[in-house]
C-alpha cells in the first residue's frame, strides 16, 4: 500500500502556493486523510502543493469586534493546547481535543479538516454551528464563503481549482454556552452520531453532522433545553423536537438508527451547552 | 492463588517466578528482527494482482505493453513448478476443495491472487499491478452460508453436487426419552460473525535461492516453520524438504492466523528458485483484510432441554459454518464447527446430547484458526442456552450451572461427546468468579442506563497429542516436541525447540524450566526457535501446546543432560553421581563443588578428566510424547459487568473477572499476559469485530477504521483468579492456556448484556452485539 | 526527487527521496532504523508512531519529503531518562508481547508522560487510543505509564 507517484512542492510563501495552484496542483496540508486515500490509490493528485508550514495560515488571533480568525494549517493539537484565544477557546480546545488521536492531531489540521468535508468530521459540524465564514484565496483574487455554503455533501466543497483555504473567520457569540456530543463504536474513530450546540439567552440551535447531507442546524425551543430532563432523553420533550426538525429537514432516513444518533447527540449537545 | 495440590517438582526455584522476559529487550530498543525487516542484496518486490470479483470467470490478463520483461507472472507461469493445495481430513464425510496457488479459469473471492508482479521496490510492483487488466465474466456470488445451502446455489467447486465441505452429526444417549421427561425446552437461534486474527504484523515472506548449495530459504510469518517446510516440499517440483529452509524470525503476533500453508509462501518459494536475486513479499493491510484467513461465522441453533428443578437433561444443537471459498491447509474450514460440536458439552454433565455440524462454502476468504478454534462459538451457544433456560426455570444462572457441573472428584471424566477429561474444579472456578463480580453489587445507575452481570464457563482443550489428532482425522497426527539442550565449553546453556513464540514469551518460560533442571539462572539459557535448520522438528504453536509439550521436551532433555553432568562431576569430586546437586551455576558434591563451565569444559576439551563411559559434549536431543495423550484440559469462568445505555444501545464493559486453572503455573507474568490479551479480542468480538460482505460478495470493512479492533479505552483491567489444579497427565502439571482468553467473552459478555436487558424482554442472538440491534429491540 | 536534510536520532542526514516515500519507509529503508513498523499504512494502528520535532505523528502518512527540516526521533534514539524509565517498567508490567506495536507505543507513552496525563487510568487509556495492540489487553502498558508517572512526580 504505497503511495502513487506525485511532485511534491513546498513553496515558501503564500503568494508562491497559491501560483503553483493556479496550475493544477492539490493542496497537502496535514495529509491525514488524504494520505490513506493516497495509499488506497482512490486519491492520485499528479502534484502536491505543501501548505502545513506556511507561517501565514499557522496562526490565530481575535479581532477587535471579536471574531476569532484561525489560519487553515492551524492543527488540532495547537487548538487542543489553547493556541485560540478569546471566548471560543475554552469550547473549540474540548472539540479539538475529541478528534482522532493525539498523533493524528499533532499533524492534522482545521482547514485541511473543513476541505475534506467528511461529514462524520468535527470541525465542518462545529464551524457550521458557528456560521464560520472561509477565505478562500487564488493567485490574484480572494472570496469569503459562508461554511454552510462550503459544505456541499459527502466529501464535496465549494472550492474550485486554484483556491486554497487560508482563513476561518468565526462571528463573535456574544453570551452563548456550547456544547458537543458524539457517538463512536470505538473511541478516535469515525462518529456514526455528531453534534454541536450553542445557547444564547432566548435562543438554541444544534447542528448534526454524520449525515448523508452537510450538517443540518436547526432552532429549538430554549425551554426545552433548559428545563430538567428525563434519564431516558428519548421520551423527553427536547428529543421530540430535535426529532422533528431533523425529520423537516430530510436529511435522513427517520426510521433509521443513524437519525435515531442524529437526534440523541443533538439533545446531549444541547443539553451540555446548558449545563452551568 | 490457590494451590489445590502440592507441587510434584522438587528444586524448581524458578517455575512458577513472575521473572520478566527475556524476549522484551531487543523489542524495546527496536532491535527485533521481523520478515519486513531483513535486508538482501539484490532484493526485488513483489505486489499480487488480487482479484476485485467475488465469483467470475477469469479470461486473459492484458498486461502493458511498456511491462518490464519478467515483471508478471500469471498462473501459466508457475505450470508444473508448484501443486494446488489440497487439505483433507481422514473423514468419510469430508470433500476437499482444491485451493489454487493462483487463480486459473475462476475467481472464487475478493483477494484471490490473480497475478505476481515482481519489480525493484513494492510502490513500483504496485503501479504495474493495478494497470494489469484481467478480463472477469461475473458470476453469482455465495455470500452467506444459509444462502450456500439452498437449491437454486450453484456449486462452487467442479464436481461438488452442493457447497457442503463436511456434514456430521450424532446423537448419544437417549434423546427422545430425554427430551420427554424435560419440563422445559428452550431454543435460541444464534449468530456469530465472521472475524479475524488480525496480529498487528501482517503476513510477509522473503525467498532467496543459493544455487550453489541449491538450498531455498524463506523467512516466513508464520507459527509452525517446519510443518510450512514439509508441506512446500510437497507443493513445489524440483526440490527436496531436505534443501528447503524456513526460518520464523521475531514473528508480530499469530493466534491462529500465521498457522496454515498460504499460497505466497508458495509463489515466493517457486519464484525464488527461477529467480538470481531474492524475492519478498510484505502483505499489505488491505490485503490481510481479503486474503488472510478469516475465522467463526457460525449459524446456530440450541435447545436445552432441563427439568423445572434445574436438572439439565439434552442439548440439540445444529452449527452452520460459512467456511469460505477454499479449504486452507492444514485447518481445513471443518475444524471450526466439529470442534464446536466437539466442545459445546464444556464443564457440563447431561444425559444426552444431539448435534448437526455442517461447514459450507461461499463466495468469501477462507476461514482458518484463530484463537480458540470452535470454542468461542461452543461456548457462546452452551453459555447462552444456560443462561436463558435458567431464566425460563427461574433460578440464579449461576445455581442452575452449578448443578450441572461435572464435580472435580468425577476426574478423569468422559464427557457426553467423548472428550477425557484430566482434572478440575469448575464449580469452584464458578462460585470465585461469581463472588468476586458480584460482590460490590450492580450499583446505582441512572435511569438511562441497565447493568447486567453474564457468564462464560468453559474447558480447554490443550496439548493434546497422537490419540486425539488421529480421532479428529488430522492427515498430520501431531503429537510430541522436541528439544535440543546444549552447553558450551564455556558453560552457556543454548535451548533450541520446534515451537514457534511470537508473542508467548516462551524464550523465558522455557529458559526457567531448563534453569531449573541445571541449576542456573533462567538469563544464563538462551532459547532458539524458528527456524528449521537451527531447530529440531517441531509442530509449531499452535493448539495451546507449546508450553506443556515443549516444556515437557526441554525438561526431559535438561534431566539427562543433568545427569550427566552429574556422572561428570562425581568423577572429578570423587563421589556418587546421586549425591551430587546442581544449583547456582555449579555441580555440588558433598565434599566440593565445580563450577559448570568447567564441567562443560572437561566434557568437550579435557576429556583426559572424562571419564571413558561418558560420552563427550553435553549436547542432548530429547523428543517428549505424552504418556496419556488426549490432552491436559485446562478451564475457566469469565465474568462480565456491563452498562447499557438505553438510549443508544452501546455497551460498555464496567467490570471483567477471569477465574481460570491452567494447572501449574510457568510464568504468572506471562499467564496473566495471555490471559488480558485473550480476554481482549474476545471482547473485540462480542462488541466489535465483523467482517461484512455485500450481496455482490465485496467485503465492506477492509481498514482498521471499520474493521474495528478494541483499543485501550473499550476495555478495562481484567482481574484474573487462579487456581492450580495439577494435570496428571503433563510433565510440569501444566495445562495450556493460550486460547482461553479469548474463549469466554462472547457469552460472557452477550449474558451480560441479555441480563441488563431481560426487563424489557430483550435478549442477545449475535455477536457482535450492535448498539443499532440493542436500539431496534429496545424501541416501544 | 527532493532534496532533504533532517536530524535522525540526533545525527544530521542529507538526502535526496523520491516524493512519495514515505517517512516511514524512509527511515526503515535507507536509514536502517527497523524498529519503527508498519502496521496498517493507514493511521490507524500507531505502530510507526515516531518524534517529530518532539511530538509523536504517524510516520506512513507523511511523505519523507515534508519532513525536510524536522527533527526525528525514533525508538532506537529514545535514551532519556523518562525512554529508560519506561522501558524499565514496560518489562515489569509485561507490557509488550510479540514486540510489533512496541515503538509506536512508545513514542505515544512518552508523549503522555510529557504532558502529564499519565496520572490515572481513564485518561492514559484514552491517550492510547490510537496505538492497537493485538497481544496484551493494554493492561500492562497501562499500568508502565502509570508506574512511571508515579515515579516522576514530586
Amino acid at each position: 500500500m504505497k503511495f502513487p507517484a506525485f511532485d511534491y512542492a513546498r513553496p515558501a510563501g503564500l503568494d508562491a502556493a497559491l501560483d503553483l495552484l493556479a496550475g493544477e496542483a492539490a493542496v497537502l496540508s496535514g495529509g491525514q486523510s488524504l494520505s490513506p486515500m493516497m495509499g488506497f490509490r482512490v486519491a492520485r493528485p499528479e502534484k502536491l502543493v505543501d501548505i502545513s508550514r506556511l507561517s501565514a495560515l499557522r496562526g490565530a488571533a481575535l479581532e477587535p469586534d471579536g471574531t476569532l480568525v484561525i489560519g487553515a494549517a492551524v492543527t488540532h493539537a495547537m487548538i487542543e493546547d489553547g493556541a485560540l484565544p478569546g471566548p471560543l477557546g475554552g469550547f473549540l480546545a474540548r472539540v479539538a481535543g475529541g478528534i482522532a488521536y493525539r498523533a493524528i492531531r499533532n499533524r492534522g489540521t482545521i482547514g485541511g479538516s473543513l476541505c475534506q468535508a467528511d461529514p462524520a468530521a468535527d470541525w465542518p459540524c462545529v464551524m457550521s454551528l458557528l456560521d464560520a465564514v472561509l477565505v478562500l484565496r487564488r493567485a490574484g483574487g480572494e472570496r469569503q464563503v459562508p461554511v454552510r455554503a462550503f459544505l456541499l455533501g459527502h466529501l464535496m466543497t465549494a472550492i474550485e481549482p486554484g483556491e486554497l483555504l487560508t482563513v476561518i473567520r468565526i462571528p463573535p457569540q456574544p453570551g452563548a454556552r456550547f456544547g458537543m456530543a458524539k457517538s463512536t463504536r470505538k473511541l478516535g474513530e469515525f462518529a456514526e452520531g455528531i453534534a454541536a450546540a450553542c445557547l444564547t439567552p432566548g435562543a438554541a440551535r444544534v447542528t448534526l453532522g454524520a449525515l448523508e447531507v452537510p450538517p443540518a442546524t436547526l432552532a429549538v425551543d430554549p425551554a426545552l433545553v433548559t428545563g430538567p430532563q428525563p434519564a431516558r432523553l428519548t421520551s423527553s420533550p427536547l428529543y421530540a423536537a430535535v426529532d422533528a426538525a431533523l425529520k423537516a429537514a430530510d436529511a435522513t432516513d427517520p426510521a433509521g438508527y443513524r437519525h435515531h444518533l442524529a437526534v440523541l447527540t443533538g439533545c446531549r449537545a444541547l443539553i451540555e451547552a446548558a449545563q452551568p | 492463588m490457590d494451590s489445590h495440590h502440592d507441587s510434584n517438582l522438587s528444586n524448581s526455584s524458578q517455575v512458577g517466578q513472575p521473572f520478566t522476559r527475556l524476549e522484551d529487550r531487543r523489542h524495546l530498543a527496536g532491535q527485533g528482527g521481523f520478515v519486513a525487516d531483513l535486508r538482501l542484496p539484490g532484493i526485488r518486490d513483489v505486489a499480487f494482482l488480487r482479484s476485485s470479483m467475488a465469483h467470475a470467470r477469469l479470461g486473459p490478463i492484458a498486461v502493458p505493453a511498456d511491462a518490464p520483461a519478467g515483471a508478471v507472472w500469471t498462473a501459466e507461469a508457475f505450470h508444473g513448478l508448484v501443486k494446488p493445495i489440497r487439505a483433507v481430513l481422514d473423514r468419510p464425510a469430508y470433500r476437499p476443495s482444491d485451493q489454487p496457488v493462483m487463480a486459473e479459469g475462476t475467481v472464487r473471492h475478493v483477494g484471490e491472487i490473480v497475478a505476481a508482479v515482481l519489480a525493484d521496490n513494492r510502490a513500483l510492483a504496485e503501479d504495474l499491478a493495478e494497470r494489469l487488466e484481467p478480463a472477469y465474466d461475473p458470476l453469482p456470488a455465495i455470500t452467506d452460508p444459509e444462502q450456500a445451502l439452498l437449491p437454486e446455489s450453484a456449486p462452487l467447486h467442479p464436481g461438488w453436487a452442493d457447497n457442503v465441505y463436511m456434514t456430521m452429526g450424532r446423537t448419544t444417549g437417549d434423546f427422545d426419552a430425554m427430551v420427554a421427561r424435560a419440563d422445559v425446552h428452550v431454543t435460541r437461534h444464534l449468530r456469530m460473525e465472521r472475524v479475524a486474527a488480525m496480529p498487528l504484523e501482517t503476513r510477509g515472506c522473503v525467498a532467496r535461492f543459493d544455487r550453489g548449495s541449491g538450498v531455498l530459504t524463506l523467512w516466513i510469518a508464520t507459527q509452525r516453520p517446519h510443518l510450512i517446510r514439509t508441506m512446500l516440499a510437497e507443493q513445489l517440483t524440483g526440490i527436496e524438504e531436505r534443501d528447503i529452509r524456513v526460518i520464523a524470525p521475531d514473528v508480530g503476533g499469530g493466534f491462529g492466523g500465521k498457522s496454515n500453508l498460504y499460497p505466497e509462501e508458495i509463489l515466493l518459494a517457486a519464484m525464488a528458485m527461477r529467480l538470481p536475486h531474492p524475492v519478498r513479499w510484505i502483505e499489505d493491510r488491505w490485503e490481510h483484510m481479503v486474503s488472510a484467513s478469516h475465522s467463526r461465522q457460525h449459524v446456530q441453533t440450541i435447545t436445552a432441554h432441563a427439568t423445572k428443578e434445574g436438572e439439565l437433561l439434552a442439548v440439540d444443537v445444529r452449527f452452520l459454518v460459512d467456511g469460505g471459498a477454499y479449504a486452507m491447509r492444514t485447518s481445513t474450514p471443518a475444524v471450526e464447527a466439529n470442534m464446536a460440536s466437539s466442545v459445546l458439552p464444556g464443564p457440563y454433565k447431561f444425559q444426552a446430547y444431539r448435534f448437526e455440524a455442517t461447514t459450507v462454502a461461499t463466495n468469501k476468504t477462507p476461514v482458518g484458526p484463530f484463537r480458540g478454534v470452535g470454542r468461542p462459538a461452543a461456548v457462546f451457544a452452551m453459555e447462552r442456552i444456560m443462561e436463558e433456560t435458567a431464566a425460563a426455570i427461574g433460578m440464579d444462572p449461576v445455581e442452575f450451572r452449578l448443578r450441572n457441573m461435572i464435580q472435580p472428584e468425577e476426574h478423569p471424566f468422559t464427557t457426553i461427546s467423548g472428550l477425557v477429561y484430566d482434572s478440575g474444579d469448575y464449580p469452584s472456578l464458578l462460585t470465585k468468579a461469581a463472588q468476586s463480580i458480584r460482590a460490590p453489587g450492580k450499583g446505582d445507575a441512572p435511569a438511562n442506563i441497565a447493568i447486567g452481570i453474564g457468564f462464560g464457563c468453559y474447558t480447554e482443550q490443550t496439548a493434546h497429542g497422537a490419540q486425539e489428532w488421529h480421532r479428529r482425522g488430522s492427515p498430520f497426527v501431531y503429537g510430541f516436541e522436541a528439544a535440543r539442550v546444549r552447553i558450551d565449553p564455556s558453560g552457556g546453556v543454548l535451548v533450541s525447540t520446534g515451537i514457534q513464540s511470537h508473542g508467548q514469551g516462551l524464550e523465558t518460560s522455557l529458559a526457567q524450566i531448563a534453569g531449573d533442571v541445571l541449576g542456573v539462572s533462567y538469563d544464563r539459557v538462551r532459547v532458539v526457535h524458528g527456524d528449521t535448520e537451527l531447530c529440531p522438528y517441531g509442530m509449531g504453536t499452535v493448539a495451546s501446546r507449546s508450553l506443556v509439550m515443549a516444556g515437557g521436551a526441554v525438561e526431559g532433555a535438561c534431566q539427562r543432560l543433568a545427569a550427566k553432568i552429574r556422572r561428570i562431576a562425581a568423577h572429578n569430586l570423587d563421589c556418587a553421581a546421586d549425591d551430587v546437586l546442581l544449583a547456582g551455576g555449579e555441580a555440588q558434591g558433598p565434599g566440593g563443588s565445580i563450577p559448570l563451565d568447567a564441567v562443560a569444559r572437561i566434557a568437550y576439551l579435557e576429556l583426559q578428566k572424562l571419564p571413558l563411559d561418558v560420552e563427550p559434549a553435553l549436547d542432548i536431543l530429547y523428543c517428549y510424547r505424552p504418556p496419556v495423550e488426549t490432552g491436559a484440559y485446562s478451564s475457566g469462568v469469565h465474568a462480565a459487568k456491563v452498562a447499557v445505555d438505553l438510549d443508544s444501545g452501546h455497551v460498555k464493559i464496567l467490570d471483567f473477572v477471569v477465574a481460570e486453572d491452567c494447572g501449574r503455573v510457568i510464568n504468572p507474568l506471562i499467564v496473566d499476559g495471555q490471559i488480558a490479551g485473550g480476554v481482549a479480542q474476545g471482547i473485540g468480538q462480542a462488541l466489535l469485530e465483523e467482517f461484512q460482505y455485500d450481496d455482490q460478495g465485496q467485503p465492506t470493512k477492509v481498514t482498521l477504521a471499520d474493521y474495528l479492533v478494541p483499543g485501550a479505552p473499550e476495555l478495562v483491567n481484567v482481574r484474573i483468579i487462579h487456581q492450580e489444579t495439577l494435570s496428571p497427565f503433563t510433565v510440569h502439571g501444566a495445562k495450556g492456556l493460550g486460547e482461553g482468553g479469548a474463549i469466554g467473552p462472547p457469552a460472557a459478555v452477550a449474558n451480560a448484556v441479555s441480563d441488563a436487558l431481560r426487563q424489557f424482554g430483550v435478549d442477545v442472538r449475535r455477536v457482535p452485539i450492535r448498539p443499532e440491534d440493542l436500539w431496534e429491540a429496545l424501541r416501544p | 526527487m527532493t532534496d532533504i536534510a533532517i536530524t535522525i536520532n540526533g545525527t544530521a542526514w542529507e538526502g535526496t527521496v523520491e516524493p512519495r516515500l514515505s517517512l516511514a519507509d524512509l527511515i526503515r529503508g535507507e536509514l536502517t532504523l527497523t524498529g519503527t513498523h508498519l502496521g496498517c499504512e493507514h493511521g490507524v494502528c500507531g505502530a510507526c508512531n515516531v518524534e517529530v520535532d518532539g511530538v509523536p505523528m504517524r510516520s506512513c502518512l507523511m511523505p519523507a519529503a515534508a519532513a525536510d527540516g524536522c527533527a526525528i526521533t525514533t525508538i532506537e534514539g529514545q535514551y532519556g531518562e523518562m525512554a529508560e524509565r519506561l522501558r524499565a517498567a514496560f518489562t515489569t508490567h509485561h507490557a509488550l508481547q510479540c514486540g510489533f506495536c512496541t515503538s509506536g507505543m512508545m513514542a505515544t507513552a512518552l508523549d503522555i508522560l510529557r504532558r502529564g496525563l499519565g496520572r490515572d487510568e481513564a485518561t492514559i487509556r484514552r491517550e492510547l487510543a490510537g496505538n492497537i495492540c493485538r497481544c496484551t489487553g493494554y493492561q500492562g502498558i497501562v499500568a508502565a505509564i502509570l508506574h512511571v508517572a508515579q515515579e516522576t512526580t514530586p
